[in-house]
C-alpha cells in the first residue's frame, strides 16, 4: 500500500495555528494527566513500600494520645518481637513558623536496624565539615557504606543532641555535618522559652518512597531527659512505637499478642502493620485519588473530543483531495491511514510535549508538594502511559474522517468543496 | 483502426432527491487508438458520466466497458486503483491540484504509485513539465500560478505516469479564450505527438474543435456530428 505520508506534515505546516492549539490541548492533557496519576502513584508508593513486617503500636483512642514509655520494654519482650524503638513527634520548627519540618525522637539503635533497607546514609562526620565546600559533603546513596552507617549510629550515641536528617531537610535551610540547629518546640517548649539544640550527625537519601527526606530523627532520651529535669514542657510519652518483627514470625500474631498485652490498660493499643499505618493517612485525604482520577479522566475526555472536532474538520477540508488522490490511483485505505496519520503526529507530539514538560518539572514540583506529598515522582511508566493515551487519542480522533474519506465516492469527492 | 475503447449498452442511474436519474441508457461507443474525441451536449446528459466509467472512477449500472485489453467494469474494486494509476490521466475543470504542494510535487504524485526512484521520479516530473511548457514554475504552489498555468500542471500530472487514456472532464470551463486556446493546443499536441487517446468534455465549441471528432449526447444517444477537417 503505497502512502504519501509527507502530505500530512504539509496539511500540519499548512494550517499551523489549529494544528498548534490542537497539540497545546493534548500537551496540557498529557501533563495534567502525568501530574495527577503521579500523586497518586506516589500516595499508593508509601503505603506499598511500608514494610509488612514492621508494626506501629499507637493508642486504640488516638494517633494524638500518647502511650507511657514503660511500654517499650514490655513490647520488646512480646512474642515474635526483634525490635522496637519509641517514635515521638516533636512538632518544631526552624526560626519561624514557616520552616517547619518533620521531627522524631526514637532510640538510634533499634532505628538503623531496623531501617537498613530503607536510608542510605550520605554524610557522616568522618567527612570533614568546615574545610570541604558544601557540595561535596553528600555524597550519592549508591556511595554509602556499612562503615558510614556505623559511624554515624556511634556519633549519634556518643552526643546526646545529635540528629540524623533528610538530604531535603539539608538542602533546604543548608545544613551540613557539625551543624548546630536550633528549633522552636511548640508540644515541647523550653521552660526557659528558648529553643532546643540539636547537631548534625549524619545526613540520609531514601532508598525506599515509605520514608520522607523531610525529616529529622533524633534520640528520644534527649527529649525525655529535658522533659523528667522539666526543663522542658510536655507530655512524657510516646505517640507510637515502631516494632520490627522477628524473622519467621507472624505479623498478624504478634500485633494480636502486642495488643493483647495492654488490653486491660492503663492505655489501650491499636497495632497495625506499617502499611496499614501509612494507608490510614491516604485514607485520612478522603476519596482524594478518585477525585484525582476523576479530574485526570476529565481532562482527557475534553481534549479527546476537540481533538476529535479538529480532525472532523480536517478530514472535511481534505475531502476533494481524497477524490484527487483516489483519481490517481490511490487505494481508500491509504487515504485513510493518511488522516489517522496526521492524527497521531498531533496528539504524539502534543503528547511527547507533556510528558517531556512533567519530566521537567517533577523536581520543581516535588519542592512545591513537598509538605503534601514529599515523595512526589513522575514514574517512567507514568509518562509511558500518558503517551500511549496521546497516542491512542490521535487513532481514535483520526478513525472517523477516515471512514468518511474511505466511504465516499471518488466522484462525490471530487465534487465537495474543500 | 482497432477500437481502443468500446462501450457496450452502458446505463446508469442515480438516485436524486428519492427520484431515479436515468444518465445513460444502453449506451455503445467505440472509441479508436490514438483518437481525440470531443463529447458535447446539455448539462445532466451523462457527459461526465461517460468519462466517469471510462476513467474507472464510477461503474455501470448495466453493460461493458473495456479499454485496451481491459474489461475495466469487470475489474474489482480492489484492483481498480491500481489500474486507473496506470492506465488513465484525468484534466479536471477546476484543474484538482493538491494546494499544499509545489507544481512539481504535484506531478510526482502519481509517479508514488510506480515503482520509480524518488531521484528518477524528480527526473519524469520535470520532464512532464518540460512539455507543458512550465519548467521555471515547478516550484510554486497551485496559489501562486494562473489557472491556465495550474490546467497545464494538471496536463503534466496526467501524462507523468504515460497512461494509455487521458480524460479531460471541461478542461477549458475555467479558462479564458486565449488560455483555453493554449490547453487546447498541448492536448491537440499530446494526441498528435505522443499519440494519447483523449476524451474530452466541453461546452465549448471552439475547444471542440480542436478534438478528431465530436459527439454530441442527447436523451442518452451518441451523435456523432463533425470530424476535423470535414
Amino acid at each position: 500500500m503505497t502512502t504519501p505520508w509527507g502530505l500530512a506534515l504539509r496539511h500540519i505546516r499548512e494550517h499551523w495555528f489549529r494544528n498548534l492549539l490542537t497539540v497545546g490541548a493534548v500537551a496540557v492533557a498529557a501533563f495534567l494527566f502525568c501530574f495527577l496519576v503521579s500523586l497518586i502513584v506516589t500516595l499508593d508508593s508509601q503505603v506499598e513500600e511500608s514494610s509488612q513486617n514492621r508494626l506501629v503500636v499507637q493508642s486504640s483512642v488516638s494517633l494524638f494520645v500518647t502511650l507511657p514509655i514503660d511500654y517499650h520494654p514490655k513490647i520488646a519482650e512480646a512474642p515474635g518481637v526483634a525490635e522496637v524503638t519509641k517514635w515521638q513527634w516533636f512538632g518544631g520548627y526552624y526560626q519561624k513558623p514557616e520552616n517547619f519540618f518533620a521531627q522524631f525522637g526514637l532510640d538510634p539503635e533499634p532505628f538503623f536496624r531496623m531501617y537498613t533497607d530503607d536510608i542510605a546514609i550520605v554524610a557522616g562526620p568522618e567527612m570533614g565539615t568546615k574545610a570541604k565546600p558544601k557540595e561535596k559533603l553528600i555524597t550519592k546513596a549508591t556511595d554509602a557504606t556499612p562503615e558510614r552507617r556505623e559511624a554515624v549510629l556511634r556519633a549519634m550515641l556518643a552526643e546526646k543532641r545529635g540528629v540524623l536528617i533528610g538530604k531535603a531537610v539539608a538542602e533546604k535551610f543548608g545544613w551540613r555535618v557539625g551543624d548546630t540547629i536550633p528549633l522552636i518546640g511548640t508540644i515541647f517548649p523550653r521552660a526557659d522559652g528558648g529553643s532546643w539544640e540539636f547537631q548534625v550527625i549524619g545526613i540520609f537519601e531514601k532508598r525506599k518512597a515509605n520514608v520522607d527526606e523531610q525529616t529529622m530523627f533524633f534520640r528520644f532520651d534527649y527529649l525525655e531527659e529535658a522533659l523528667r529535669q522539666k526543663a522542658a514542657n510536655g507530655p512524657l510519652g510516646s505517640g507510637t512505637y515502631f516494632v520490627q518483627v522477628a524473622r519467621g514470625a507472624d505479623p498478624s500474631t504478634v500485633i494480636a499478642g502486642i495488643d493483647a498485652l495492654f488490653a486491660n490498660g492503663p492505655q489501650r493499643t491499636k497495632t497495625s502493620t506499617e502499611a496499614a499505618f501509612q494507608q490510614s493517612f491516604v485514607s485520612m485525604l478522603g476519596n482524594l485519588p478518585f477525585f484525582l482520577g476523576t479530574i485526570g479522566g476529565a481532562v482527557v475526555f475534553a481534549v479527546f473530543f476537540s481533538v476529535v472536532n479538529a480532525m472532523l474538520i480536517s478530514g472535511r477540508q481534505r475531502l476533494r483531495e481524497s477524490g484527487i488522490l483516489k483519481a490517481l490511483g490511490f487505494r481508500d485505505r491509504a487515504i485513510g491511514a493518511l488522516i489517522v496519520y496526521e492524527s497521531v503526529l498531533l496528539t504524539g507530539g502534543g503528547g511527547v510535549i507533556g510528558v517531556a514538560l512533567a519530566f521537567v518539572l517533577a523536581e520543581g514540583l516535588r519542592k512545591v508538594l513537598s509538605n503534601f506529598f514529599p515523595n512526589f515522582i513522575v514514574e517512567p511508566r507514568t509518562m509511558a502511559l500518558g503517551l500511549a493515551i496521546s497516542l491512542a487519542i490521535g487513532v481514535v480522533a483520526g478513525i472517523t474522517p477516515m471512514v468518511q474519506l474511505i466511504r465516499t465516492k471518488p466522484t462525490e469527492a471530487l465534487r465537495s468543496v474543500g | 483502426m482497432s477500437e481502443f475503447i468500446e462501450l457496450r449498452g452502458v446505463s446508469k442511474s442515480y438516485s436524486r432527491g428519492g427520484e431515479n436519474l436515468q444518465v445513460l441508457d444502453r449506451l455503445d461507443l467505440d472509441i479508436p487508438r490514438a483518437d481525440f474525441v470531443a463529447m458535447m451536449g446539455p448539462s445532466g446528459s451523462g457527459k461526465t458520466t461517460i468519462l466517469n466509467v471510462i476513467g474507472g472512477l464510477d461503474r455501470p449500472d448495466a453493460g461493458s466497458v473495456r479499454v485496451a485489453d481491459t474489461m475495466v467494469s469487470e475489474i474489482s474494486s480492489r484492483t481498480l486503483p491500481g489500474w486507473r494509476a496506470r492506465h488513465v490521466g484525468f484534466v479536471f475543470q477546476s484543474f484538482n491540484l493538491v494546494p499544499v504542494l509545489t507544481a512539481r510535487e504535484n506531478v510526482m504524485l502519481p509517479l508514488l504509485l510506480t515503482p520509480l526512484s524518488r531521484a528518477k521520479r524528480r527526473e519524469q516530473a520535470e520532464f512532464a513539465l518540460g512539455i507543458v511548457g512550465l519548467t521555471d514554475r515547478m516550484n510554486h504552489r497551485p496559489s501562486q500560478l494562473s489557472g491556465g498555468q495550474e490546467q497545464r500542471v494538471a496536463i503534466a500530472r496526467a501524462i507523468a505516469t504515460d497512461p494509455d487514456v487521458i480524460v479531460a472532464d471541461e478542461p477549458t470551463g475555467d479558462l479564458d479564450r486565449d488560455t483555453a486556446n493554449e490547453i487546447m493546443a498541448l492536448l491537440t499536441r499530446l494526441n498528435g505527438e505522443l499519440g494519447k487517446t483523449i476524451v474530452m468534455v466541453t461546452h465549448d465549441q471552439v475547444a471542440a474543435e480542436s478534438a478528431k471528432r465530436i459527439l454530441h449526447l442527447d436523451k442518452g444517444v451518441l451523435v456523432e456530428s463533425g470530424r476535423r477537417g470535414s
